[in-house]
């Protein structure tokens, strides 16, 4: 899949692993976040001349950091960039929810479409199958060229076998393939997905695991389109592409089977990312306070699953629960089903959607304090003081454990349906 | 152009896999802008008074994986403040690798190199021949090539001036 999106979008009739190809991204995608946005629109101008970036068509902006804003320069930033995208013709998208979020719910994240950002993140567009490669700092070349440099990656393909157990989510998945494969098994590699685990999935399942792929060491991850993907997308896809599907001799570089019917809920902890253990060995470690959001978590089977958890019960009271639905049109319709008041009643803190609960911003923790959380990462003062710990889980287990102010198995809440 | 050789002395080596850069500066100091400042808490928890051990061209040697997790940018601006020249490691983190080659500074992506030397040790990375050598220990490791644009960024010295060029190229040569 990877060398037909990065074929077409180098104007080649195919390429290679290890070929080195200037493609050009269907979009650039970028929040505004000071040193990224600021300085690409300062250098694309005072280093490069480019006045105005060619196609702008191909731009999307997304203001979903610091929102609300906080201080005075938080505003400031965000005024910079409305004024730059209506300068240059960019459309910027704010207060919508999470920009990878709201990119698929704006039709970026077209099947077969090259897709770039400066955040790994991006990598959950995959999960339409759209090749979404976050570059860093890099991605400035967007901003100053039509196409990009890059090598194409050799790709391994992970078949997810068997059948998730009860109170098992894409976030235990995501998590037990890098316990599975290690953090740098995919490297510089893209990740395809495939198997009765992932068709089974729902497609927010399937952004979720996707969305995380830096922390195999991967490029990228995506997943074939199937009728599902393709419901979900339903007069939403911007560009008339060609959808691209594996070939049945495609070659792959590593072929790996993983049978996840055994897979109980993960827990990762501090203080790295790669540092993934069965929640069974962590149940009733004391924890103060709880997120469940981000763009990695927050969409509605989320918010059901921790309704569900929830719904009759209450949150400990001292423990502070965070519940931030990844985009506003998650939060209506997670109104529309009752979920939001089931929440609200139980003691959850529940906000509009914003990036700013997952790096501290808001929410921030002290010394000493210790959470579960949805949220992407869990190094050392992600989310406030460094001397604080983050357990990351599922939403599931961020429920249960806000009822019992310890990390908590949440399958005795569900009625057998997860 | 060719890519200079690197000529220095290991002035660290980080032995652990999925080492997390921003525990060089510690995650509290990842907003300090000021290279004085950061210098000041560079390794500060690993080996107070690492700052007067460097000398210009020092290298530092890093394990497997090395950068993984959400690398920022400092540790690395500090480290070149100091007169670090670049990076030997048995393998990267994909975002920060490229985040590194785009600021112009240098990455040698060099298997067994954590077991062949020690603190202290000269190296010489040899782009031209694909070679680590560790002249003390009589030790000559292969290194990984770059990709095109990876040494045509570091040749450049970053990414700006790389850009510059290339577009310039480009536009040479559709006119």
């Amino acid at each position: 899949m990877t060398e037909k999106i990065l074929a077409r979008a180098s104007g080649r009739a195919w390429v290679r692993a290890g070929d080195e190809v200037e493609a050009r991204p269907d979009f650039v995608i970028s929040y505004d976040f000071p040193g990224y946005t600021d300085v690409f629109f300062r250098e694309a101008r005072d280093e490069f001349g480019v006045d105005k970036v060619a196609k702008p068509e191909r731009f999307v902006l997304f203001i979903d950091h610091m929102v609300p804003a906080a201080a005075p320069k938080e505003e400031e930033l965000h005024r910079n960039t409305r004024a730059w995208g209506a300068a240059q013709g960019v459309p910027v998208h704010e207060r919508k929810g999470i920009g990878h979020q709201v990119s698929a719910e704006l039709g970026y994240a077209t099947p077969g479409a090259f897709l770039v950002h400066f955040d790994g993140h991006v990598s959950q567009l995959g999960a339409f199958g759209a090749y979404a490669f976050g570059a860093r700092k890099g991605v400035l070349e967007a901003f100053v060229s039509e196409t990009m440099a890059l090598s194409v990656p050799p790709t391994v393909k992970i078949v997810l076998t068997g059948t998730l157990q009860p109170g098992v989510m894409a976030r235990d998945v995501f998590h037990h393939l890098v316990r599975v494969l290690g953090p740098s098994s995919c490297a510089f590699k893209a990740v395809e997905l495939s198997g009765p685990v992932i068709d089974a999935m729902s497609v927010e399942g399937r952004q979720t695991v996707c969305g995380q792929a830096m922390f195999l060491g991967a490029t990228t991850m995506l997943i074939a389109p199937d009728a599902k993907t393709m419901a979900w997308l339903e007069g939403r896809r911007r560009l008339a592409i060609e959808p691209v599907f594996p070939d049945p001799d495609a070659v792959y570089e590593r072929v790996v089977t993983i049978d996840l019917s055994d897979l109980e809920p993960i827990v990762v902890v501090p203080p790295s990312p790669a540092n993934t253990q069965d929640l069974k060995d962590h149940l009733g470690l004391a924890v103060t306070t709880g997120y469940l959001g981000s763009c990695a978590s927050g969409r509605l089977e989320d918010l059901r699953v921790a309704a569900e958890v929830l719904r009759g019960r209450q949150v400990k009271p001292g423990f502070q629960l965070h519940v931030v639905p990844t985009s506003q049109a998650i939060m209506a319709q997670a109104a529309r089903e009752g979920l939001i008041e089931t929440l609200v009643e139980s003691g959850a803190f529940v906000s509009s959607p914003t990036c700013d609960y997952c790096y501290g911003r808001i929410a921030t923790m002290a010394d000493g304090d210790r959470a579960v959380s949805t949220g992407t990462l869990n190094t050392p003062g992600r989310m406030g003081s460094v001397d604080s710990e983050i357990y990351i889980c599922n939403a599931a287990v961020v429920a249960a454990s806000a009822i019992e102010g310890r990390i908590a198995d949440p399958r005795p809440y569900l009625g057998g349906s997860a | 152009m060719s890519l200079p050789n690197l000529r220095g002395r290991v002035a660290w080596v980080f032995e652990e896999d999925d080492f997390d850069i921003d525990l060089i500066v510690g995650v509290r100091n990842i907003k300090i802008t000021d290279l004085d400042e950061l210098v000041k808490v560079a390794m500060a928890d690993r080996a107070p008074g690492f700052a007067a051990t460097v000398q210009r061209g020092d290298l530092l040697v890093g394990g497997r994986n090395f950068g993984y997790g959400h690398p920022h940018y400092p540790a690395m601006r500090a480290m070149r403040h100091l007169g670090i020249a670049g990076v030997v490691a048995e393998s990267f983190s994909p975002g920060f690798f490229r985040g590194e080659i785009s600021m112009g500074f240098p990455l040698v992506t060099c298997p067994g190199i954590v077991a062949a030397v020690q603190r202290g040790d000269a190296l010489e990375v040899d782009w031209s021949a694909a070679q680590v050598r560790v002249p003390s220990r009589g030790r000559t490791l292969a290194l990984q090539p770059l990709a095109a644009a990876e040494r045509g960024t570091l040749e450049a010295g970053g990414l700006i001036p790389y850009l510059k060029a290339r577009l310039a190229r480009s536009q040479g040569a559709s006119a």
